[in-house]
């Protein structure tokens, strides 16, 4: 008896998709389950916001208004204090607090229990979260680096002074040419890795969540209540990584282009430092 | 004597990828969290503003060890 009814609780293990499933077709576009809850998302995202924005005052209100306010504020001083010039920094506020708003309400949106097995449509679930599939994500990255190279291109005054910053020296220097050589291949690589990384983290969290409330069984709320709380932070960081990642690609290649001026490899600068003792501070 | 007519390799690759793959990532982790908490000893008034640092860097690290969890499901069979 007792061995039965342990087979029949492990009859078969969780369900579980890495991949999205196609719900809808319509004239050919197959609509997969991540963009169609990506589009309930947008839409509650955008009321939720506009709502917001709406009814912000000078004095604070209680409230979910004073949280959306710390963290807009939060995103603004990061991505001023990240570059040299604070009006270059102040241009690209909007998007990045957006995109930080939209990573972290998708990945919080997704943790509801309606999302995954709850709904279905055939074998497959109805609603995915938007962030735990990587065509989502990739587009997150692919949006995000075309703007960090059109705005690093003009705001270091032209592609030839932008593609510079990645030379240290002299480029005809074979060592330095190779350098820099690596070094836009490297920048090339973060598209992959800003969307992989948190595909990665979203989708590992579906599962873990789904293997403890598979091993749970009758008890399942409970033994998967950890992971949804370890999710919830899991999701505010990626949120905010992905954002301090963009912002310090953009910074860089800005920043690096506007001191390049005072380039450390430079000739005429002197050898050696002349320090007085007397200048040396003690202690 | 024969104890098993075929051995199921992918069981044993699995292993191993998950085994190696996750001892880079929780070393780099736990290096970023040594040097966090140094840091930290050394300046506590700069703790908060080295905390959202040392998460990128935590966040850097472990993207390799979730690409060998990843791969677990991806190399199915």
């Amino acid at each position: 008896m007792i061995p039965r009814l342990i087979n029949l609780f492990a009859a078969s293990g969780p369900t579980v998709h890495i991949a999205p499933g196609t719900v809808w077709q319509i004239g050919g576009i197959s609509i997969t389950n991540s963009i169609l809850y990506g589009w309930i998302c947008i839409i509650g995202i955008s009321a939720f916001l506009i709502w917001v924005a709406r009814h912000i005052t000078v004095k604070p209100k209680r409230g979910v208004i004073q949280y959306v306010e710390v963290a807009v504020s939060f995103i603004t001083d990061l991505v001023e204090s990240a570059f040299d010039d604070d009006k270059i920094g102040r241009k690209y506020v909007p998007y990045f607090v957006t995109l930080f708003f939209f990573i972290l309400l998708n990945n919080w949106l997704g943790l509801l229990p309606i999302v995954g097995e709850g709904f279905k449509s055939g074998s497959l679930p109805l609603l995915r979260p938007f962030t735990g599939d990587l065509d989502g994500t990739l587009a997150l990255g692919l949006v995000t680096m075309l703007l960090v190279y059109a705005a690093s291109i003009r705001e270091s005054g032209g592609p030839v002074r932008y593609f510079k910053h990645f030379f240290v020296g002299n480029p005809l220097n074979p060592i330095y040419l190779l350098v820099g050589i690596l070094e836009i291949f490297t920048d090339l690589t973060r598209v992959i890795s800003l969307s992989l990384r948190l595909f990665l983290n979203v989708a590992i969290g579906e599962i873990l969540i789904a293997v403890f409330s598979y091993l749970g069984h009758i008890a399942a709320p409970l033994t998967a209540l950890p992971f949804t709380l370890l999710e919830i932070a899991v999701g505010a960081l990626q949120a905010y990584i992905f954002t301090i990642l963009a912002v310090m690609y953009l910074a860089i290649a800005v920043n690096g282009a506007n001191a390049h001026s005072d380039d450390l490899t430079e000739d005429d600068l002197p050898e050696t430092i002349e320090v007085t003792p007397g200048e040396a501070v003690s202690g | 004597m024969v104890v098993a007519d075929t051995v199921n390799t992918v069981v044993i690759a699995k292993g191993l990828m998950i085994g190696g793959g996750f001892i880079g990532p929780a070393i780099g982790i736990g290096l970023v969290g040594s040097g966090y908490v140094q840091a930290a000893g050394r300046n506590p008034s700069a703790a908060g503003s080295l905390l959202g640092q040392a998460l990128i860097f935590v966040a850097l690290a472990e993207l390799f060890g979730l690409l060998a969890f990843a791969s677990v499901f991806i190399f199915a069979k």
